[in-house]
């Protein structure tokens, strides 16, 4: 095995563009392109018991939620699945975007009735382009 | 200056740690979308998408630049609200239908479970790479 000892990895061609070879190896992937940017578990909005590139957790309310960035994102185009669940785990539950900005994003938890509810999990995931 | 090319089978950072290069290859996402599913449809941006079909209403097609493996079994995460920067909190669902190698199927829906287009449609994927 070899190993690279490094705490920062640049393109050469462009700085912000390293190509990494697929699976299949016939293609390539972007490394930048691929990586994920923010990730949290968060519980009802409490702060997040794991995290990255995430400054702060804000509980706006029952099942209203807003996660600040560290980093900031380019813009707001960013893709951001999100996954969340209920400790009872006996009723629908769905993720709303309240609203969306480079440094942050606010989201909702509601149940099938369309009635807001706090939930145990929030699994938040940021993908797109860094500043 | 011509191209280089590192093979390794670690990296190690001075102080945050070590991750074996498996995880880069197989741990980044492969393809990634932000898109507007209401009126003309328009991806805002995307990562590996080479373009998205409106099928018909809440049935988006989108398509991979660089296929995935035939086997088809990469995984979708998804997510979005029918009306961008709303606070409308209405319960809706957003799921994935028919994957295969070189795309998959987004499907939008109201709170009374009908087709609807959505502004604001979020999909990542991770998976092995042709």
């Amino acid at each position: 095995m070899s190993e690279i000892l490094v705490n920062k990895l640049t393109g050469t061609s462009t700085a912000g563009s390293i190509l990494v070879t697929g699976e299949g190896n016939s293609t390539t992937t972007n490394l930048q392109q691929g990586l994920c940017k923010v990730w949290a578990i968060s519980n009802a909005g409490a702060a997040a018991s794991d995290s990255f590139n995430l400054a702060s957790t804000t509980d706006n309310g029952t099942g209203d939620y807003t996660f600040a960035i560290s980093s900031d994102m380019g813009s707001a185009n960013y893709s951001h699945p999100i996954g969340a669940s209920l400790a009872d785990g006996g009723a629908g539950l769905g993720v709303s975007i309240a609203s969306k900005a480079a440094g942050s994003l606010r989201i909702g938890t509601i149940r099938d009735d369309s009635t807001k509810t706090d939930c145990t999990n929030i699994s938040l995931s940021i993908l797109g382009d860094l500043a | 200056m011509a191209l280089g090319k590192i093979k390794a089978d670690t990296l190690e950072h001075s102080t945050a740690g070590t991750v074996d290069t498996q995880y880069v290859v197989k741990g980044s996402a492969k393809s990634w979308i932000n898109f507007n599913a209401t009126g003309t449809i328009a991806t805002r941006d995307s990562f590996n998408v080479s373009g998205i079909v409106d099928e018909k209403t809440g049935i988006t097609t989108v398509s991979f630049t660089n296929n995935m493996q035939t086997n088809a079994n990469y995984a979708t995460m998804m997510g979005g609200h029918d009306i961008a920067d709303s606070e409308d909190f209405n319960s809706q669902h957003i799921f994935v239908n028919r994957f295969t190698s070189s795309n998959y199927i987004v499907q939008n829906c109201n709170s009374a479970s009908a087709a609807a287009d959505w502004e604001l449609n979020n999909a990542a994927n991770f998976g092995d790479l042709a």
